[in-house]
C-alpha cells in the first residue's frame, strides 16, 4: 500500500510518508524520500492487537500494538485498503500452527553442526553437576520417561534418594496435574534446596501418605534442619476458594515438620489487567506528574513486582541464611512457582547473574519445567484469557536488582530487553510450545535455532562494564532490603517506553563504560600487532647494526606518541566519541537483522547491532583510511610496555 | 583554614569552632538508633552551643573508623541552630511541637532538621535539672525569633580572621569588573553596560551595587522608581538575544500614579523593542509559574514523606508511596518550573527574542529561571566554577532573601519558602538525566543544599549585598577591626578534605575538547579507530548531519506551509514549543551545547540522594549508584597512579620503588546511603519469619569476607 502515513505518537503533526509491505512474515514501513530510507520491521507474532480506528479526512488510521511495547499508528488513505491491510494481519497475527511461525522459516545461514551446537550450549545436565547433585542425598528419577507420570514435567528431574518410585508416583496423584515435588535448586554449602510443586489436591480434609512421605524425604535430604518451609505463594483467599474444588494447600497438622506460609502474588488475570492499566499510563502523551504517579500506583504493577521479590527474597534467607529447604507452590506450579524460584536462584547463586548463568535459569526454572510459553506469550492463536506477562514480571524483577546492584550482573539491560523481545518474536525455537514435550514431538532442536547461541555469539554487547567476577558481592548471596521498600522500586521505561525515541535516555554510564572497554580491546589488539612487529625489527637489527641509530631516534618519537596515547586514556577523553555515540535501540537493530535475513542477502546477519544502512558503509571507509597500526612509527619496547599497562587498568 | 581546638579535657569535650561558645550541656542523654524500634542506642552528653546542638558519644572510641567523607564543620552528630526545623517533646507517648516557653518538660526529644536527619534522644535518665537548661536552651537557640549581629557568622568571623581569599576563581559580581568580563564573556557589550548608579546604594537597597542593564537606559529612569521597571540584564545568548528581569511596581490604589507608571513602562518597553534590540516578550512570573506559598506547602508535605523517626511510620508510608508523592505536588512544580525554563530557552534560542521575567522583586522565581536557562544554554554553567559565579551572579549579589526565604532568624514564617532549594531540585533533574554534561556531582549538589545552614559562610545568610556590606563595616566598627572577611561556602576546602572533594567532581565528565594540536590529533586518530570496529555502536545517528537533514526535510516537505504561519503568529506557543522540544529530543546531545530536560511525568525523579540519605530501610547493601560511582573513582585513581608510574619510567627516573597501586575502595562494603549515613547498621526488622538475628552475624561475616578480598588483591598487584 502506497502513500501510508506513520505517525510519531509523540507528536502527530510529524508524520513520515511511506510504503507499507505485508510479508509471511513481517510488516515493513518504508520510508518515501529520503535517501536513507528508514523502514521499520515488525514480525506478525509481535503484534498483540490492532485496532480500526474511525476514518477522518486524511485517512483511515489502523493502530497496531505490539507485544514488546511499541504502538504503530499508521494512516491509510483509502480506506479499502486499510481494511484489507486490517483483515490480513487479522489473520497473520494470529497463526493455528506452529508450522507458520517465523522460526520455522528462519535461517541465519547456519550449517547443522553450528545449529546442534547451538543448542548444546545450555545443558541442563552439566548445570544439575554444577548445583553438586547427584549426591548422596538427591537422585535423577526415571519416574517420567516418555513422560509417563506428568507430561508438563522434563522426563529428568532430581528428587531425594529416599523417595521411591512409588512415593513419587502417589505423590503426584496427590497434585494438580501431577506435578509432584522436584528440585529446582540445590545449595552445595549447607545442603538446603528448593523443590517445586503444583497445590496438593487436599480439598478440606483429603491426605495422601505418599505426598507426606515425600516432603518428609526433602526434609531428610537436609540433614541440618529439622523442618522445612511451604510456600504458597498465591493469596490465602485464593488458596481457600481452590479447596472448595478438591484442591488447596497443606495443612500443617498433616504433614511433620513443615512450617507453612502464604505470599500473596495475583493470579495472571490480576496481572494481565496491571499491566494494561500501566501500559495505558505509558500511552498518555506528555503525562503530567500526577497523570503519572497516580497511574502508576493505580496499575499496582509495582507492587506486584514487589510481592514477587518479596517471595524471593524470603525464599532466599531460608535457604542462604538458615539452611531450611523450601517447597514452593502456586495452583499449578507453573507461573508463580517459577517466578519465585527463579528469582531465589538469582539472588542465592552468583552464576545466575553471569550471561550464561542466566540462560541456564531460565531455561532449567521455566522451559524445562513447562511454562506455558505459547498460552501465556500468545504464539498461537488461543484463549486471550490464557494470556499473562509472567516472564515479563520474571525480567523486571531483574531488572529492579539490576538497578538497585549495579555491579553484580555482568550482562546488561538490552540483554534482557533482547531476551523479552524473543519470548514474543518466535524467531528462535527456545520458548516454543507448553511443554518439553509437545518441543520434542516438533523436534523443534532439528528445525529451529536456539536463541542462546545468537546471543552468546554477540555476547560483548550485554555486558555489564561494571560487572567484575572477583568481586566478593559477586561471589555470595546478594543481599536486598528484607522487605524491600516501594520507592526503591521503579519504572522500567527502558523496557515499557522503549519504542519513544524522545523519552531515551540516551547516554548511560554504562554505554561510556563499554566505549572505554572496547577501546581498550582495540589498543590491546593493536599493541599485539605492535609487538609482532617489534619483535620482526629486532631480528632485523641483530642482522643490521647500521640503522640502529637512526632507529632510536624514531623509537624516541614513538615513545612520545604513546604516552599521550594513554594520557588520553582517562574517561574524559572519551566524550569526543561519545557525543557521537547514542544508546541504539536494540530492538530496532534485531529488526533490521531479521530484515537481513528474509532478504537472504547478508551473512553477518546474526549480528543484531549492524544495521543495514549507511552505516557499514562508513565504517568500511573508516577501516581504510585506518592507517595500518600506526604507520610507519617502529616501536620501543618500553612504550609499548606502558600501553600494556594503560590497557590492563582500563580492562 | 580552620583551627579545630583539640579538646581540653577528656574526650566527651565537644569540639568548638572559633567563636562558638558552650551554652548548655546535659550528660547521660540517651540517644535512639533511630531506625527501628528496638530502643536500641548509645548514651552521651547533649549540648548545645552558639553554633550547633551536639551529641558527644560517651564511648566514642570508634575513631579508628574515620569515614572517607567527612564534613570537617558539621559532624554526624551535630545539628546547626540553623538546620533545626522542628522540635517535638514526647509526654506520655505524645508529641508535642515545641517552640516557645515550656511548663512541663519532656521525658523524649526528638530534633528534625532541614537536611532531612532525624534525632531521638531520651531525657529520662538525665538530671531534672540539665533536662530543663537544655530542652529550654535547645528550643530558645533554635526556635525563637534572633538578631541578625546574633548569627554566629559574626562571632566566628570576628574570631577567626579569615586571611585566605578562598575565590578559587568563581566570580562573585561585587565589583564593576566582573560585570564588565560577563557581559564580554557573553558578548552581551554591544547592547548592555555595568552601570555604577548604585553605588552607596542610591537607587535602592535591593539592588546590587553593580548591575546591568540595555545601554539606552538612562540614570534618570532608573533612579526614578528606586529601579522598579528596569529591564536588568542577566545573561546574553550566541546569537545576541538576551534574558532580563525587572522588578514590577506594586499595585497602586492612586489612579494618577498608576498611569504614570504605565507610561513609564511604555517608554521603557519602546525603548529596548527597537533596533539593535531584539523583539521582547515579557513573562509575567507571577501569573504563570506557583505562588511561593504553593512551593512552601508543597516542600512542606514532600519533606514530610522523608522525616521518619520510626519504622512503623515508614511502612506506613510506603504502602502509598506513589499516591502520597503525587499529593505533595513538589514534583509537578518541578516540571512546570522546568517547562517553563524550556520554554523561555526556545524563545531566546530559536525565535532571537529577548525575554523579560517580570516578578515583585524579581528576587525569587526571577531567579530560578534565569539560573535554569543559564545552565540549560551556557556550557559555562555546568562547570563547578561557572554554576558557582552563577549561584553568585544571580542570587547571591542578585538579592535572592536567603535569611528570610530559609528563615534563618525566625521573624516570620509567612516569607520562608524554598526557592533556592527548588533550583537545586531542577539542576539535580538535569543532572541525572545528562551525566557527562556536568563537571559537578549529584553529592555536590547534596552538600550545597546542607550549606545552606551553616552560618560559618557568609554566602547564604543576607537578604542583600546591602545588608551584607552594612553589617560587615557596622558590626565591626564595635570590635575596632577592619571590615569582617567572612568566608564563602566556595571555598570547598572548609568543609571537606580533598579525599572527600573528590566525591564533588564528576569523573564522567565531558571537558570541552581544547584546541591543543596535538590533543586533537590524538583524539582524532582514536575516533577514526572507534568506527574501524564491526562492534561499535555506532548507529547512523553518529552524524550529525544525518539528523539535520532529515528534520529539515520534514520541515520542508511535510510541514510545508503550516510551519511558516507557526513562526509567524505568537497564538500558538504549546505547538511552537513542543516542536523546538521534539526536535531538539530528536537529535544527538551535544553536551556543551543547548540542553533541554525532558519533562514527562515518568523523567521527574526524586532526588534520592537528598532526601532518601538518612533512612536506612532505604539502603541497600554494596548497591545503588554509589556503587557506580566508586568503581569509577577506583578506575580513576589507578589510571592517575599508572600515569605517575609510567612518567616516571619516561623520565628515566631511578627505578626504585615503584609506587604500588591503591587499593581499590571497597564498594561492596558501601551502602546506597554512602556518603551520608556512614555508621548506621543495617535495620533489622523482621518481616517474614525467616529474618532472625543471624542478619548481623552475617553482616559480619560478609564485612570479614570483604577483608579477605582486600587482602588477596593486595598481594596479586
Amino acid at each position: 500500500v502506497e502513500n501510508v502515513r506513520l505517525l510519531d505518537r509523540l507528536c502527530s503533526r510529524k508524520a513520515v510518508l511511506g510504503t507499507l509491505y505485508l510479508t509471511a512474515t513481517h510488516v515493513i514501513f518504508v520510508e518515501n524520500g529520503s535517501e536513507t530510507r528508514k523502514e521499520t520491521w515488525v514480525l506478525h507474532s509481535q503484534i498483540s492487537s490492532i485496532e480500526k480506528q474511525a476514518t477522518s479526512a486524511t485517512g483511515c488510521p489502523l493502530l497496531i500494538r505490539c507485544k514488546n511495547f511499541q504502538v504503530i499508528q499508521l494512516v491509510i488513505p483509502q480506506e479499502r485498503d486499510c481494511h484489507d491491510v486490517y483483515i490480513s494481519l487479522l489473520r497473520l497475527a494470529r497463526p493455528v500452527k506452529y508450522e507458520e511461525l517465523y522460526c520455522f522459516s528462519f535461517n541465519p545461514k547456519l550449517d547443522k553442526e553450528e545449529r546442534e551446537q547451538g543448542w548444546k550450549l545450555v545443558d541442563l545436565n552439566e548445570e544439575y553437576n554444577r548445583m553438586g547433585v547427584p549426591n548422596n542425598y538427591w537422585q535423577i528419577c526415571d519416574v517420567n520417561r516418555d513422560y509417563r507420570v506428568c507430561d508438563s514435567y522434563p522426563t529428568e528431574v532430581y528428587v531425594p534418594k529416599s523417595a521411591t518410585a512409588h512415593i513419587i508416583v502417589g505423590s503426584s496423584k496427590f497434585r494438580s496435574r501431577r506435578r509432584f515435588p522436584a528440585l529446582s535448586y540445590y545449595s552445595k554449602n549447607n545442603n538446603a534446596s528448593i523443590c517445586r510443586s503444583s497445590q496438593p489436591l487436599s480439598g478440606f480434609s483429603a491426605r495422601c501418605l505418599e505426598d507426606e512421605q515425600m516432603l518428609q524425604a526433602i526434609r531428610k535430604a537436609n540433614p541440618g534442619s529439622d523442618f522445612i518451609y511451604v510456600v504458597d505463594t498465591r493469596p490465602k483467599l485464593n488458596a481457600m476458594a481452590n479447596r472448595a474444588a478438591g484442591k488447596g494447600y497443606e495443612n500443617e497438622d498433616n504433614y511433620s515438620n513443615i512450617k507453612f506460609q502464604f505470599i500473596g502474588i495475583e493470579n495472571i488475570h490480576v496481572m494481565r489487567n496491571s499491566l494494561q492499566k500501566m501500559l495505558e499510563v505509558c500511552e498518555l502523551k506528555s503525562p503530567s506528574m500526577s497523570d503519572f504517579l497516580w497511574g502508576l500506583e493505580n496499575s499496582g504493577w509495582l507492587k506486584h513486582i514487589k510481592a514477587i521479590m518479596d517471595a524471593g527474597i524470603f525464599i532466599a534467607k531460608a535457604v542462604a541464611e538458615e539452611g531450611v529447604s523450601v517447597l514452593v507452590h502456586c495452583s499449578d506450579g507453573w507461573d508463580r512457582t517459577a517466578q519465585v524460584c527463579s528469582v531465589a536462584s538469582l539472588l542465592l547463586d552468583p552464576y545466575y547473574r553471569t550471561m550464561k548463568g542466566f540462560m541456564v535459569l531460565i531455561e532449567k526454572d521455566w522451559v524445562s519445567f513447562g511454562h506455558k510459553f505459547n498460552h501465556r506469550y500468545g504464539n498461537l492463536d488461543g484463549d486471550p484469557k490464557e494470556i499473562s506477562p509472567v516472564i515479563d514480571q520474571f525480567i523486571e524483577c531483574v531488572w529492579q536488582l539490576m538497578e538497585q546492584f549495579p555491579c553484580a550482573f555482568e550482562f546488561n539491560e538490552r540483554f534482557l530487553i533482547h531476551i523479552q523481545h524473543h519470548i514474543y518474536s518466535c524467531q528462535f525455537g527456545n520458548f516454543l510450545c507448553n511443554s518439553q514435550k509437545e518441543r520434542r514431538e516438533l523436534k523443534i532442536q532439528e528445525r529451529t535455532y536456539s536463541l542462546w547461541a545468537h546471543l552468546w555469539k554477540n555476547r560483548a554487547d550485554y555486558l555489564n562494564p561494571l560487572y567484575r567476577s572477583d568481586h566478593s558481592q559477586n561471589q555470595g548471596t546478594l543481599h536486598p532490603q528484607i522487605a524491600p521498600c516501594n520507592f526503591l522500586y521503579k519504572f522500567w521505561s527502558g523496557m515499557y517506553n522503549r519504542f519513544e525515541k524522545g523519552l531515551h535516555p540516551r547516554q548511560s554510564v554504562t554505554d561510556y563504560l563499554m566505549a572505554v572497554k572496547e577501546e581498550t580491546q582495540q589498543l590491546e589488539e593493536e599493541l599485539e600487532v605492535l609487538g609482532e612487529r617489534l619483535a620482526n625489527l629486532q631480528k632485523s637489527q641483530l642482522c643490521d647494526d647500521k640503522v640502529e641509530s637512526k632507529q632510536q631516534d624514531e623509537s624516541k618519537q614513538l615513545r612520545l606518541f604513546t604516552s599521550n596515547n594513554s594520557l588520553a586514556n582517562t574517561p574524559q577523553e572519551y566524550s569526543n566519541d561519545l557525543k557521537s555515540f547514542p544508546s541504539r535501540s536494540p530492538s530496532q537493530g534485531d529488526e533490521e537483522d531479521s530484515a537481513l535475513i528474509l532478504t537472504q542477502d547478508n551473512l553477518k546477519s546474526s549480528d543484531p547491532d549492524l544495521s543495514a544502512n549507511s552505516d557499514q558503509e562508513s565504517g568500511v571507509e573508516d577501516l581504510s583510511c585506518r592507517s595500518p597500526s600506526g604507520g610507519g612509527c617502529l616501536p620501543s619496547e618500553d612504550s609499548g610496555k606502558d600501553s600494556d599497562e594503560a590497557v590492563f587498568l582500563a580492562g | 583554614e580552620i583551627h579545630i581546638k583539640e579538646p581540653v579535657e577528656k574526650e566527651v569535650n565537644p569540639r568548638l569552632l572559633p567563636g562558638e561558645l558552650l551554652l548548655c550541656e546535659a550528660s547521660t542523654v540517651y540517644k535512639y538508633m533511630q531506625e527501628d524500634g528496638s530502643n536500641r542506642g548509645t548514651y552521651g552528653k547533649l549540648v548545645c552551643t552558639n553554633f550547633k546542638i551536639s551529641f558527644l558519644d560517651d564511648d566514642s572510641a570508634s575513631d579508628d573508623n574515620e569515614p572517607e567523607f567527612k564534613n570537617k564543620i558539621v559532624g554526624e552528630n551535630d545539628v546547626t541552630l540553623q538546620c533545626v526545623d522542628q522540635i517535638y517533646g514526647v509526654y506520655d507517648e505524645k508529641k508535642k511541637l515545641l517552640t516557645g516557653q515550656l511548663r512541663k518538660y519532656p521525658e523524649r526529644l526528638i530534633i528534625y532538621c532541614k537536611d532531612l536527619r532525624v534525632f531521638n534522644f531520651c531525657l529520662r535518665y538525665t538530671k531534672e535539672e540539665e533536662v530543663k537548661r537544655i530542652v529550654s536552651g535547645i528550643v530558645h537557640h533554635s526556635q525563637t525569633p534572633k538578631l541578625l549581629k546574633r548569627l554566629f557568622l559574626f562571632s566566628y568571623a570576628s574570631a577567626a580572621p579569615n586571611n585566605t581569599d578562598g575565590r578559587n576563581g568563581t566570580v562573585m559580581f561585587d565589583t564593576l569588573e566582573d560585570w564588565r568580563d560577563e557581559l564580554e564573556r557573553t558578548k552581551g557589550n554591544v547592547k548592555f553596560k555595568a552601570v555604577t548608579t548604585n553605588e552607596g546604594y542610591r537607587v535602592s537597597e535591593k539592588l546590587p551595587l553593580y548591575f546591568v542593564v540595555p545601554i539606552c537606559i538612562s540614570e534618570e529612569s532608573i533612579l526614578k522608581y528606586e529601579g522598579r521597571g528596569i529591564p536588568i540584564w542577566c545573561w546574553s545568548c550566541h546569537n545576541g538575544a538576551a534574558l532580563l528581569k525587572m522588578s514590577a511596581f506594586p499595585k497602586e490604589q492612586d489612579d494618577s500614579t498608576s498611569q504614570m507608571q504605565k507610561a513609564f513602562l511604555d517608554g521603557i518597553y519602546k525603548t529596548i523593542s527597537k533596533p539593535p534590540y531584539e523583539l521582547l516578550k515579557v513573562d509575567d512570573l507571577s501569573s504563570s509559574l506557583p505562588s511561593l506559598q504553593d512551593i512552601q506547602t508543597a516542600y512542606t508535605r514532600f519533606k514530610q514523606l522523608f522525616l521518619i523517626d520510626n519504622s512503623t511510620d515508614f511502612w506506613a508510608t510506603d504502602v502509598k508511596w506513589f499516591s502520597l508523592l503525587e499529593s505533595t505536588n513538589w514534583l509537578e512544580i518541578i516540571r512546570r518550573v522546568l517547562k517553563k525554563a524550556v520554554e523561555v530557552a526556545e524563545c531566546l534560542e530559536r525565535q532571537h527574542t529577548n525575554v523579560l521575567l517580570i516578578e515583585e522583586t524579581a528576587t525569587d522565581l526571577c531567579c530560578v529561571i534565569t539560573s535554569l536557562v543559564q545552565v540549560m544554554m551556557d556550557s559555562y554553567s555546568r562547570t563547578k566554577l561557572g554554576f558557582q559565579s552563577l549561584i553568585q551572579k544571580e542570587w547571591v549579589i542578585g538579592g535572592h532573601s536567603f535569611l528570610d526565604r530559609c528563615n534563618h532568624l525566625h521573624k516570620s514564617e509567612k516569607e520562608e519558602a524554598p526557592v533556592f532549594l527548588l533550583l537545586l531540585n531542577c539542576v539535580w533533574q538535569l543532572v541525572q538525566q545528562y551525566p557527562p554534561a556536568f563537571e559537578f556531582t549529584e553529592t555536590y549538589l547534596t552538600v550545597l543544599s546542607d550549606s545552606l545552614y551553616v552560618p560559618v559562610f557568609s554566602t547564604f545568610f543576607f537578604n542583600s549585598q546591602h545588608q551584607r556590606d552594612t553589617s560587615a563595616s557596622g558590626e565591626s566598627l564595635k570590635t575596632q577591626s577592619g571590615p569582617f572577611r567572612f568566608l564563602t561556602v566556595w571555598d570547598w576546602s572548609v568543609q571537606f578534605d580533598p579525599k572527600a572533594q573528590a566525591f564533588l567532581n564528576n569523573p564522567f565528565y565531558a571537558e570541552k575538547p581544547k584546541p591543543d594540536k596535538s590533543q586533537r590529533k590524538t583524539a582524532r586518530f582514536k575516533h577514526q579507530r572507534q568506527l574501524s570496529l564491526p562492534l561499535t555502536q555506532a548507529k547512523p545517528s553518529t552524524k550529525r548531519g544525518f539528523f539535520r537533514e532529515e528534520t529539515d526535510h520534514l520541515i520542508k516537505n511535510i510541514l510545508g506551509r503550516r510551519i511558516g504561519k507557526f513562526i509567524n503568529s505568537s497564538d500558538e506557543p504549546p505547538n511552537n514549543l513542543k516542536e523546538f522540544y521534539d526536535s531538539w529530543h530528536s537529535k544527538p546531545i551535544d553536551y556543551h551545547g543547548l540542553l533541554l530536560p525532558r519533562i514527562d511525568g515518568p523523567e521527574i525523579k526524586v532526588w534520592a540522594q537528598r532526601y532518601l540519605r538518612w533512612i536506612p530501610e532505604a539502603q541497600l547493601h554494596g548497591g545503588g549508584t554509589i556503587a557506580v560511582t566508586a568503581k569509577i573513582l577506583d578506575l580513576m585513581e589507578e589510571v592517575q597512579s599508572l600515569q605517575v608510574k609510567m612518567d616516571e619510567e619516561h623520565s628515566q627516573a631511578v627505578s626504585g620503588d615503584v609506587p604500588s597501586v591503591t587499593t581499590p575502595r571497597n564498594s561492596a562494603r558501601l551502602s546506597s546511603l554512602f556518603p551520608f549515613a556512614l555508621l548506621q547498621r543495617q535495620s533489622v526488622k523482621p518481616a517474614l519469619p525467616t529474618s532472625t538475628w543471624k542478619d548481623l552475624e552475617d553482616e559480619d561475616d560478609l564485612v570479614r569476607r570483604d577483608d579477605e578480598f582486600l587482602d588477596l588483591s593486595g598481594d596479586m598487584s
